[in-house]
């Protein structure tokens, strides 16, 4: 089949010349229109429903919304994981999915069952959150005002009804969402003591807003054949509109609101702030709906800038905050260059080997056409480039030329020892000979990462693309190797004077002397090397282990986290300190400083107490990790009272996915009573102090938020003939500041409060609320309600309809796979858990624990798969071993270069040693294929002497292939930008790996041929 | 118990903070709480500070001298009646009074004629009873026309002109006659407010009832203006649908215009004052479900525990017993201890965080 496909090709040799250059042109269409992005969509299909319930207790919360939601969802197909967060003021549930279903289905899925879900009235109605990636928030600016003429809340309203909906507008973007600022409320500030005067209730005033601001529809009357419309307008239009809404008539007079209240406009309590430079401000940030281009939907939010710009008022503008697709493009550019300087390398190392420009040229040449068939490939699978798939790109681009290289060494070998022949017989015949081991040694090096396709969750997200790229390319390169190159070597090849050129010379003076001692030595040999890969395979499984090197983002993100309960006018303040401190401390490292307090108006969970500092760097800074390091520190010494974490954007929205815990690692109790969870909590803490490598331990303070809990007292109650209906109205409305009815100004509509004057000024004020009952009396909220306070829920989490407590760790000097092993144990012996109550370690470790269960399986069955496809290359299980035994040299070196670096074993590792496993089958399969042709051509002749003949005369396509590979992954290994950090572990090994495992099977494998075969003769 | 084990538990060393040099400290202190209180109140007036003047002879109205709501003095004249019965009394008077003179002669001479002997003692008497009856009648009648305002000495000839006067200072608050209507004796004619008489009654929550007493002051926001009265009255029965307690207080200043009915916002100061060890209410914070001061502690008490260098804090926890607006009193802290002042907040982050475990290496 392989012998007919080259023969074809030959013959139509113009047609496949066409065929290519037609792939030239879509490939590269493709590889314009390919959507750029950091990461691969690392997103667990997922759907979040938030219900935002203003004012309201995460007790409260937990009881009334979030445990009925999850209830109602929990029975659902599909459903992997259902987690929920109750805070102050808003229920988030988050549904976990299994992964290949499709996300429009599942959130129409959800939302048939939120209508059956029985919520409160007036306790707030869930909605789905934007449906976006975890990495979705693309775009930051800020509504600036260079001016000073506008307030916070005018600035607030700009965003809200200006730029949010324009940039809304613009192609893929899914949800603009606001932070920062005032929101605009109309306040009617009653004086409680004063409904003694005018004998109405608070109740009263409600109604008498909500009667009042209506509109209506009287149809149409026909007049003089024409039709006139009617049309009730009785909308407030002005703040005299409110004031003079009647509330009762009294002995012809009527009492307005006006008599009894002042209205005039105020801002609503808000849960978030956002400072710059000191400065409050308020931002937009931008999420990108899923699955579109990230790169494609800030280009269109960039453009759309200056139309946003236009309609804001003078001297304001929309300025950007932050852009994560630049951080895309440096990873990209990264990549890119790695990719290239590849090229490059390879090109000058086949020119070296070959010392022939049109061979050179023909091997060269396949490098493109691989990668560009690789291109249309990912545009037909719709993966995006990015920083893993591309980094496959630059794996493989080493290994692309191995199949070129072979045919071409071979048809110009041959060409030199047969210039009588004609050329397309030589061509064909050579072609023929390595068709078959080129197309094993393609689909062996395929099958190679076929365990990393195999991978589930978050690893199984980030490795896919990668190796998909890589089976791709090899792909593209067999096609390339067994279409295109016969015909180029036909068309452009001719026979040389010498193949030999004095580099290989230099290296064959060096070599045969060591190949005959090793021949002579097999046994001897054999064994050392099986001892030292013995040796440093156990090393290895003492070595440290982590899921993933972190990726640079060149900027640095704090988490700064203070006491639980703080307000957020003291967050604001520290935050424009911090902000404050670091621009004067670092004004050549740093440009601005932004801090988002609390949460923005839908889609976070944060309280006051959390916030997020990003800081805008100098471009030019050397340092950043010292900076970091020592910046960290300076904060951590000035600012005492809060806790500095520090991070980076996307890091910190990846920590975030990693099942809702913001840290590396964590320890989750389960449990009913959150007291008792955290006294669990903290038995852990003191339990695991002082263990090694323990950086920071961290309880997540669920208790801890101050309340002032008004239970009503139903003897007082009945004794003043008021209703707890009514008592709560008032704490909802007249103290919590819900809004009873809306002033419609154009598209913008703004709450109408009915506020109970300084209700909130101090906890005295609040017992001395006063109500009057329907029948005039008059009675304070003390008389009436037992007023306590009391520290109760800051939140209340939950996973699968469990509560849950955290306590989060970082681990440095350590791999986490020891440390979880060490603490488990430790926790198991020292910490009490009462029934009902269980612990479990969760963060990325979960995610290396399940990639390494699942790796564990995948590998020996793909072992078991190239032992079959080697079987069948040969015919032989014997030889199939021999090469596969070629596998543990290529580990020695790959294990060496992991050690004298000092990088743990990480999956980007585990992906180089599966590179190393295919270089040295290659090398093997090129080798072992030779041997035995050169064994049946010379029957008669000593086996030590056709080993040592077939092996000099392999050299230059063995080292050809592996000096390739070395050369093509060398870039990813001296890479300094953006993203390079996570593809330093694979190069490392990968260069070790290719080292050892082509100086061994240079020297060994003939060995080991030896020894195979010769006991059978002996 | 808890208390100690929680004081025990949290006293922690904490870093002072490189920004805000040392956390104010101070002495707790005994400070009397004048209480305040805020209350609902209304401008009255007692009925006994209405007047009526009424007019004490009957007769016929001729004439006010005022105009409704116009500001009269003691003294002035109010209305001009016209009464027959005056015009007969004065008649009357003006006749005994030369009755009297004449009754007066005859007596003189009559003595004169005794003296020389011309005369007998029994004539003398008669003369004498005869001038006193008159002197007494007009005597009656002279303090009668003295009680309607009519100055005797003056009256030299029958007047029908009765005047009413301001008995005190204040304002016409009503015309009650009409003009030329007749009046009958101890008929009202025209009511007077007192200037004097407003006075404050406001509604007090009953677990103040006790506290408060006669003289206590109490402030009014009157339009913009502090008026300041003190408590005359404390009521026995409180307000059926407010159920508090009504206490009345007089204005002190003379005010020109208070409208009555108004309701106003009142502030109570208790004149009992009690003293509490007291702190600043910046130095409160919650903590575990109590309130808590933080106190410096003595650094030997910490010898043991050699990382805790710097100057430990430890917390106390304490029972509000009265409050003002900057000071709170408080039980658990003596009089004299030194306590964290102000920025508790800090504080408290600097012990929840080091309770966080060990921080940074």
């Amino acid at each position: 089949m392989l012998d007919k496909l080259i023969e074809l090709s030959l013959k139509y040799r113009i047609l496949v010349l066409v065929l290519f250059i037609v792939i030239t042109a879509f490939g590269y269409r493709a590889y314009t229109q390919i959507p750029i992005d950091a990461f691969p969509d690392i997103t667990p299909k997922q759907v979040v429903i938030y219900t935002e319930s203003p004012g309201n207790s995460a007790e409260d919360i937990e009881k009334l919304i979030t445990y009925p939601i999850e209830s109602a969802l929990s029975g659902m197909a599909g459903v992997k994981l259902i987690m929920s967060n109750s805070i102050f003021g808003l229920s988030y549930v988050s549904v976990f999915f299994e992964d290949d279903m499709d996300i429009y289905f599942l959130r129409q899925l959800v939302s048939e069952r939120l209508g059956s879900v029985d919520i409160p009235k007036g306790w707030g109605k869930p909605v789905l959150g934007p449906n976006t990636t975890g990495l979705g928030q693309v775009f930051w600016y800020q509504v600036k005002d260079r001016t000073n003429k506008f307030s916070l809340a005018e600035l607030k309203e700009m965003q809200e009804y200006i730029v949010a909906p324009l940039f809304k507008s613009v192609s893929g973007v899914e949800e603009v969402i606001g932070w920062g600022g005032y929101e605009k409320q109309y306040n009617v500030l009653i004086d409680t003591k004063k409904l003694q005067d005018f004998g109405i209730t608070y109740n009263d005033i409600i109604g008498a807003l909500q009667n009042s601001n209506q509109a209506a529809g009287g149809q149409y009357l026909e007049f003089n054949r024409e039709q006139y419309l009617i049309r009730g307008a009785g909308l407030y239009k002005t703040l005299d509109d409110i004031r003079n809404t009647v509330i009762k008539p009294s002995q012809g007079q009527a009492i307005t609101i006006g008599d009894v209240a002042s209205v005039m406009p105020g801002v609503a309590p808000r849960f978030g702030a956002v400072s710059i430079d000191g400065k409050e401000a308020v931002m937009g940030m931008v999420l990108q709906r899923s699955a579109t281009n990230a790169a494609k939907v800030v280009a269109n939010i960039k453009a759309k800038i200056q139309t946003v710009n236009a309609a804001l008022p003078e001297g304001v503008e929309v300025v950007t905050l932050y852009d994560r697709t630049e951080i895309t493009h440096k990873a990209v550019s990264t990549m890119i260059s790695a990719l290239l300087s590849g090229v490059v390398l390879v090109a000058i190392v086949l020119f070296l080997f070959l010392f022939e420009l049109r061979s050179a040229f023909i091997v060269i040449l396949s490098l493109p056409l691989s990668l560009l068939i690789a291109f249309l490939l990912m545009d037909y699978y719709h993966l995006s480039a990015n920083l893993m798939s591309l980094s496959g790109l630059a794996i493989a681009v080493g290994m692309i030329v191995d199949g070129t290289i072979v045919i071409v060494e071979n048809s110009f070998r041959k060409l030199h020892d047969h210039p009588e022949l004609p050329k397309l017989q030589v061509v064909s015949e050579a072609a023929r000979e390595v068709a078959k081991p080129v197309t094993f040694a393609i689909l062996i090096i395929a099958a190679v990462f076929i365990p990393l396709l195999s991978l589930d969750g978050l690893a199984g997200k980030l490795y896919t693309p990668m190796a998909l790229n890589i089976v791709f390319v090899m792909l593209g390169s067999l096609f390339v190797a067994l279409v295109l190159v016969p015909v180029l070597v036909l068309l452009l090849l001719k026979p040389t004077k010498s193949a030999q050129n004095s580099v290989m010379r230099a290296i064959k003076r060096v070599y045969t002397p060591l190949l005959f001692f090793a021949l002579d030595n097999a046994k001897k040999i054999l064994a050392v090397v099986s001892i030292v890969f013995v040796v440093l395979a156990y090393i290895l499984t003492q070595q440290g282990r982590e899921f993933m090197p972190s990726l640079n983002e060149e900027s640095i993100m704090y988490r700064v986290i203070a006491i639980p309960g703080t307000a957020l006018t003291q967050s604001v303040t520290t935050a424009k300190e911090i902000e404050e401190y670091i621009l004067q401390n670092y004004p050549d490292d740093v440009t601005s400083v932004l801090s988002m307090i609390g949460r923005s108006e839908k889609g976070e969970t944060a309280q006051a107490n959390y916030m997020e500092v990003l800081l805008t760097l100098n471009p030019n800074i050397k340092d950043l990790p010292e900076l970091i390091q020592r910046m960290s520190e300076d904060l951590e010494h000035h600012f005492t009272f809060v806790q500095f974490i520090p991070t980076q954007p996307i890091a910190m929205r990846i920590e975030e996915l990693l099942e809702g815990v913001k840290a590396e690692l964590a320890v989750k109790i389960y449990g009913e009573d959150q007291k008792e969870l955290s006294r669990i909590a903290n038995e852990i803490q003191t339990a695991l102090k002082g263990i090694a490598g323990l950086e920071r331990m961290e309880v997540e303070s669920q208790l801890g938020q101050t309340q002032i809990k008004i239970v009503p007292d139903y003897l007082a109650l009945a004794r003043y003939g008021v209703s707890v209906a009514e008592v709560m109205q008032i704490i909802r409305n007249g103290i919590g500041e819900e809004g009873v009815t809306q002033k419609i100004e154009g598209i913008k509509r703004f709450p109408i409060v009915v506020k109970v004057v300084d209700a909130k000024d101090d906890i005295e004020a609040i017992k001395n609320v006063t109500l009057r009952s329907k029948n005039g009396n008059i009675v304070r909220l003390k008389d009436l309600c037992t007023i306590s306070i009391v520290q109760g829920a800051s939140f209340i989490k939950r996973e699968n309809l469990s509560r849950y407590m955290v306590v989060s760790m970082d681990v440095e000097g350590r791999d986490i796979a020891s440390f979880v092993q060490e603490a488990d144990k430790i926790i198991q012996k020292r910490v009490s858990t009462p029934t009902g109550y269980y612990i479990g370690w969760a963060g990325d470790f979960k995610n290396m624990q399940e990639a390494t269960r699942t790796l564990m399986i995948i590998i020996p069955i793909t072992i078991a798969l190239v032992i079959l496809l080697l079987y069948t290359a040969f015919n032989s299980l014997k030889k199939a071993l021999i090469i596969l035994l070629n596998v543990p040299f290529g580990f020695i070196g790959g294990i060496l270069a992991l050690l004298v670096s000092g990088i743990y074993l990480s999956v980007s590792a585990i992906v180089g040693f599966l590179a190393i496993f295919a270089i040295a089958i290659l090398n093997g399969i090129v080798l072992v294929s030779f041997i035995d042709e050169m064994r049946t051509k010379f029957p008669d002749v000593d086996l030590k002497t056709v080993l040592k003949d077939a092996t000099l005369l392999r050299l230059r396509p063995v080292l050809m292939t592996a000096f390739t590979t070395l050369f093509g992954i060398l870039p990813l290994l001296y890479a300094t930008g953006v993203g390079s950090e996570i593809q330093y572990p694979l190069s490392v090994v990968i260069t070790g790996g290719i080292i050892s495992s082509t100086l061994l099977t240079l020297l060994i494998l003939p060995s080991t041929y030896l020894l195979f075969y010769d006991k059978k003769k002996g | 118990m808890k208390n100690k084990i929680l004081t025990v538990l949290l006293t922690f060393g904490a870093v002072l903070f490189a920004n805000e040099a040392v956390l104010p400290t101070q002495k707790a202190t005994l400070h009397s709480f004048k209480k305040s209180l805020a209350l609902n109140a209304k401008v009255i007036q007692l009925s006994n500070a209405q007047q009526s003047i009424t007019s004490l002879v009957s007769g016929h109205l001729e004439k006010y001298f005022v105009k409704p709501a116009e500001d009269v003095k003691k003294g002035d004249k109010i209305a001009l009646i016209e009464s027959i019965e005056l015009s007969r009394m004065s008649a009357e008077y003006i006749a005994l009074k030369k009755q009297y003179a004449s009754a007066e002669k005859n007596y003189e001479s009559v003595k004169k004629l005794y003296e020389k002997g011309m005369s007998s003692m029994a004539q003398l008497n008669a003369e004498l009873i005869k001038k006193s009856n008159i002197a007494a009648q007009l005597t009656t009648l002279q303090s009668q026309l003295e009680t309607l305002g009519i100055d005797t000495q003056k009256l030299h000839k029958a007047t029908s002109n009765f005047i009413l006067y301001a008995h005190s200072d204040g304002r016409v608050a009503a015309l009650l006659k009409p003009l030329h209507s007749s009046v009958s004796t101890d008929e009202a004619v025209v009511s007077i407010v007192k200037n004097q008489a407003y006075y404050i009654k406001s509604y007090l929550p009953l677990e103040y009832a006790t506290k408060v007493q006669a003289g206590d002051k109490i402030v009014v926001d009157y339009a913009g203006k502090k008026l300041t009265s003190h408590i005359t009255q404390i009521m026995p029965k409180v307000d059926a649908t407010t159920q508090r307690v009504i206490v009345l207080s007089s204005v002190d200043e003379p005010t020109q215009r208070l409208f009555l009915g108004v309701y106003l916002k009142a502030t109570l100061y208790f004149a009992q004052a009690d003293s509490f060890v007291a702190v600043k209410k910046s130095a409160l914070s919650f903590f575990q479900n109590e309130w808590v001061v933080f106190v410096p502690s003595k650094e030997d008490e910490h010898g043991e525990d050699e990382e805790h260098h710097e100057v430990p804090y430890s917390l106390k926890v304490v029972q509000i017993i009265a409050s003002d607006e900057n000071y709170v009193g408080v039980l658990g802290l003596r009089e004299g201890e030194e306590y964290v002042s102000d920025k508790s907040y800090y504080t408290k982050s600097l012990l929840l965080k080091s309770s966080l475990g060990e921080h940074g290496h």
